[in-house]
């Protein structure tokens, strides 16, 4: 077996790497350790299907329990979501699971190494790889929210658009938005554990100021504001429109969003870069 | 290109922790800042509360070539073996390493419960950084090495720890990394398994693998290793030969057994409220007695210099010297010393009486005794010396003491003494192998027989 062998070198980093230099290192790392990641991969993603064996029918009821309280605030009259033009349980069950792709995508990223230390302390994998690889839990829940939402549109009697097959495409910016914040936080939170607490804290509370369980229609000049200046609005409303629709009500709103996800995407990158070395010793 | 092409450089590989998780989360933290605004972290210097893991470790290994890797708990074999797989970053110095490199400590990293052991070779494969293709070429042969047969499909949570460790080893080994890192493995599954794996690792060997073993264990590390360091405190002490790093491992070993029983005696002692409390008129103290006889102090001295030490060399004489005080006279006195080895106690006496000194009558006041023990044949390791004060017609001890003094026999220069480290003494001994004959079982029956 003929290879040409690469040297490895490890030695302190000297100097911080710029934007450009670590994304174009994450992309290196990346390439470099594509077959790990696919195999990781696949190994969640299959192993997510055999521990749930038995469990299918709750791995559909999950996220319908989850609309539940909202669902019952509303026939209530307690919350009002504003008018719609969809039934509300197929609102709240989409911006939910919108919602949700942010929070998971970010909480995984942000676990990703330290559910993986076993590997960053045994392994020489680029961590970048190792943070990561919990996305085919993402994927197979998005799978599992698009099957219900299929489900649940039969029970309405309500065709979704031809466009919803982009609903994949549309929702990436969601998941970019959660891969930037997690890559932030896997490298602080393996050093002082608390703050992915705090940060999972603080965007629960701007789920109330995104469109998700409501329309997000204040009176309020000042939240009317927070709501128009929150890149999540658009990144919710837009895939929900499209999926029922087929449009995007708000296209300039979505992409400048959709910048702004990428944007954090790279800054992730970089922080990631600037701070990993630290991370496996505290572990 | 002839000769062999280095395969590891290790050049000064420093790397420090912070002693409490406190410490180390505030570091970790102003690192992280200064990092993000683009200043140096201070990486080459302790601050307070840090130490160094490892300090300065320089090396080179050429293909083919294996190094051992030796030191007590918590020298920094383990940190180094991590800088040198990339898991840690140094602090200070530089590691290269050439090829693919198959980390042993990453045998059976990855697992899934829930999948196939089939299913885990792939993704143990390529974190050893094995691509798809090669782990589809290598399956029959891991299959075969791990001896798993149809088990190979079944869930690796059910697999008992030995078919894990032996799958997880296959994988490593047959992986043929140019660079393997090892810590602790060679100690898997039965001997059968175990003689394989020292078989292939010496195959890899010969095929320009270069090997680094980390181990407790002087057996593995003489069988692989062409030369080894020895650490202590993050230092590499030794760097040369195999032999001298065993050597010097097992002395540091004995050091550290004599120094945890001392101080594990203390703490008894202190539990007990024995020390400063006089002498205990019941058994089960490390001192105790009828106050008839009392030794107060017991010193080892190196024979010629008269100098009080606790380490001697193999064979080497020494001399027990000791004060005592006899409250009131005494006849047919007895005064004993016993030894005790880590693992076993009184492995040899040395008895007034039987030696040929004999007390009739001893009147009270203050003795010195010196005791000179000829070329003791202890084999290297930690020995204790307790004292017994006794007198002929009376059944219980006038005095003891349990660990009276304590030293350690070193390894010698002239001779490898490695065979078995629970062994305690040496015997003098000529062997002779020669080809089966009817002359030569002639020859030898006699000489049994007289021993008989």
């Amino acid at each position: 077996m003929d290879r040409t062998k690469t040297i490895r070198t490890y030695e302190p980093v000297g100097h911080a790497l710029g934007f450009v230099g670590s994304l174009r290192l994450a992309g290196a790392e990346l390439y470099l350790s594509r077959h790990v990641i696919w195999h990781l991969f696949v190994r969640d993603f299959v192993a997510q299907f055999r521990q749930k064996i038995l469990g299918y029918f709750w791995i559909v009821l999950g996220p319908l329990l989850g609309i539940i309280p909202f669902v019952f605030m509303h026939r209530a009259g307690i919350l009002n979501p504003g008018a719609m033009e969809i039934p509300y349980p197929v609102f709240v069950f989409i911006g939910m699971g919108i919602w949700g792709l942010l929070i998971s995508t970010f909480s995984t990223v942000s676990g990703g190494l330290l559910g993986n230390a076993d590997l960053v302390m045994r392994t020489n994998i680029p961590k970048i790889a190792l943070a990561i690889t919990g996305l085919a839990g993402i994927f197979y829940s998005l799978i599992v929210h698009v099957v219900v939402l299929l489900i649940v549109l039969t029970i309405y009697r309500l065709p979704p658009s031809p466009w919803a097959l982009l609903y994949p495409l549309v929702v990436l910016p969601m998941i970019f938005l959660g891969v930037g914040l997690g890559l932030m936080l896997a490298v602080v939170g393996a050093v002082a554990r608390d703050v992915t607490g705090m940060a999972t804290t603080a965007l629960s509370i701007l789920m109330y100021i995104s469109p998700v369980i409501y329309k997000a229609e204040f009176s309020h000049p000042l939240l009317q504001a927070l709501v128009t200046w929150n890149p999540m609005t658009y990144l919710v409303d837009a895939p929900r429109s499209l999926f029922i629709f087929g449009v995007i009500p708000d296209s300039l709103g979505f992409a400048l969003a959709s910048l702004f996800s990428v944007f954090m995407l790279a800054a992730g990158v970089n922080a990631f870069y600037l701070i990993k070395e630290r991370v496996a010793e505290r572990l | 290109m002839s000769g062999a092409a280095w395969a590891i450089k290790a050049e000064g590989l420093s790397k420090k922790f912070g002693l409490t998780l406190r410490q180390s989360m505030r570091y970790g933290l102003r690192d992280a800042t200064r990092r993000l605004v683009g200043k140096a972290t201070e990486s080459d210097e302790l601050r307070e509360g840090e130490f160094w893991a490892v300090k300065d470790a320089s090396f080179e290994l050429l293909e083919g070539e294996a190094l051992g890797i030796m030191g007590v708990n918590g020298c920094g074999k383990t940190t180094l073996l991590r800088m040198l797989n990339g898991v840690y970053s140094p602090d200070v110095g530089r590691a290269q390493l050439r090829g693919r490199v198959g980390a042993m400590i990453a045998a059976g990293a990855g697992f899934a419960p829930m999948l196939s052991g089939r299913e885990n070779v792939y993704v143990n494969g390529t974190l050893l950084g094995l691509t798809t293709r090669e782990i589809d070429d290598l399956m029959d042969e891991i299959i075969a090495f791990s001896e798993l047969g149809q088990f190979i499909d079944l869930p690796v949570k059910n697999y008992s720890s030995g078919m894990y460790v032996r799958l997880g080893f296959a994988i490593a080994a047959l992986s043929r990394p140019d660079v393997l890192l090892m810590d602790e493995v060679l100690a898997v599954g039965d001997l059968n398994f175990q003689k394989k794996c020292f078989d292939h690792i010496l195959q890899l060997k010969r095929e320009g693998t270069a090997i680094i073993l980390v181990s407790h264990s002087p057996g593995a590390i003489w069988s692989v290793c062409d030369r080894g360091l020895f650490m202590d405190h993050g230092c590499v002490q030794v760097d040369g030969p195999v032999e001298d790093v065993i050597r010097a491992y097992d002395d540091q070993n004995s050091r550290n057994a004599a120094a945890a029983s001392a101080q594990f005696d203390q703490a008894v002692a202190a539990h007990d409220g024995v020390v400063g409390a006089g002498t205990a008129s019941e058994y089960g103290h490390a001192q105790g007695g009828t106050g008839d006889v009392v030794f107060t102090t017991v010193r080892l001295l190196s024979i010629p210099a008269a100098i009080p030490t606790s380490e001697f060399a193999f064979m080497e004489s020494m001399l027990i010297d000791a004060e005592l005080t006899v409250t009131q006279p005494q006849e047919n006195l007895l005064l004993r010393f016993t030894i005790d080895a880590m693992h076993y106690r009184f492995i040899a006496t040395m008895d007034s009486l039987e030696q040929g000194l004999e007390l009739p009558r001893v009147e009270a006041g203050r003795y010195r005794l010196q005791v000179r023990v000829n070329s003791p044949n202890f084999r290297p390791g930690a020995y204790t010396l307790n004292v017994g004060v006794s007198r002929k017609g009376v059944g219980v001890h006038l005095f003891y003491w349990f660990g009276a003094a304590r030293f350690l026999v070193k390894h010698p220069q002239s001779s490898f003494l490695y065979a078995d480290n629970n062994a305690v003494m040496h015997l003098d001994s000529a062997f002779r192998l020669e080809p089966w004959s009817s002359e030569t079982m002639e020859a030898v029956m006699p000489a049994v027989e007289m021993r008989v």
